[in-house]
């Protein structure tokens, strides 16, 4: 699409001095692409020494496609990452913890992958789902809060944590549209952020499923 | 708010960028409305306040020389691809705000000949 030499690019009228060194650059590449709200990209590091606050950093914020990318092509890909590293993509003022205000009343549609699905699906899935948060391509992207990968020994696991759990039309459509571009076939489940609080995410009943 | 990001970073004025798609066939129409033909470029929500770009467009500006140049916030080693192309972070806990600004700001406002 982009790139393809065969379009015509409009607005001659107002450029008689041609810039050669533009000539060949589509459009699109020539400006940054506002996003409707602005990221930030938090990791976890799993330092023993420190808290579990303490290892988690908010490292910086994007608000424009490109900006999302320069991060993606310099940052490892989750299958890359130590056991026990996070990544998190959070609109901004939103912390990825439960207790966070936006969160606390939320919970999070939940992919499990299994050890093979590290190489295979981990990466593209991650991707997909923060191409999805940051292109607001949800009816209901309101009430979306971030997405969280978490690399572990067992399961490998990512979460899309929504604002209200109570809001089942709104969250059972983005678990729709998440399971439909993601190509899961088999079932995913919402935990309620104060259920998984007291049991371990494994023993977490599901609110809803699809 | 401040200005929008474009209006952030843009130093100099450019003619709106547009492309032209040749439809031959119905079948080549998107079948959302939200949607251009050649893929959504650009188009917010019937209340016209939401910015939404599809997954194609998005990949295709993978591809952006911009979106090539390393970011300019300092990162832990450990979740950098090439350690050594940029930035560090060194001092754990060090917030870094970002600094997304590529164009060039070092020209003056004006300079005069005396």
């Amino acid at each position: 699409m982009a790139g393809n030499n065969t379009e015509d690019v409009e607005g001659s009228a107002t450029t008689d001095v041609k810039s050669t060194a533009n000539a060949e650059i589509p459009p699109e590449f020539l400006i940054k692409h506002p996003l409707q709200n602005t990221w930030s990209l938090w990791f976890y590091d799993n330092d023993r020494n420190k808290t579990w606050e303490e290892n988690l950093i908010e490292l910086t914020t994007f608000d424009t496609v490109e900006d999302f990318w320069r991060l993606y092509h310099h940052i490892k890909l989750p299958s890359e990452l130590r056991q026990g590293h996070d990544y998190a993509v959070f609109k901004q003022g939103i912390r990825p913890m439960w207790e966070d205000d936006a969160n606390k009343m939320g919970g999070r549609w939940l992919i499990n992958l299994e050890k093979k699905q590290r190489n295979s699906d981990l990466d593209r899935f991650w991707l997909d789902v923060v191409l999805l948060l940051i292109g607001e391509n949800f009816d209901h992207a309101e009430e979306i809060c971030g997405a969280v990968v978490n690399i572990r020994q067992k399961f490998d696991k990512i979460g899309i944590w929504t604002a209200d759990a109570s809001k089942q039309h709104g969250t059972l459509e983005i678990g729709r549209k998440l399971k439909d571009q993601l190509g899961i076939h088999g079932k995913i489940g919402f935990q309620v952020h104060r259920d998984t609080m007291v049991k371990h995410s494994s023993q977490t009943k599901n609110l809803y499923s699809v | 708010m401040s200005a929008s990001p474009i209006a952030r970073q843009t130093t100099v004025s450019q003619a709106i960028p547009t492309r032209r798609v040749l439809i031959t066939d119905p079948a080549q129409m998107p079948d959302v409305y939200s949607s251009t033909p050649g893929g959504t470029v650009y188009s917010t929500t019937p209340g016209g306040t939401r910015i939404i770009y599809e997954k194609s467009f998005l990949m295709s500006l993978s591809k952006s020389p911009i979106s090539q140049t390393p970011p300019k916030c300092a990162l832990p080693a450990a979740m950098m691809k090439n350690p050594g192309s940029g930035p560090v972070l060194q001092t754990s806990g060090q917030k870094n705000r970002s600094n997304s600004i590529s164009f060039d700001e070092s020209q003056e406002t004006f300079s005069m000949d005396l």
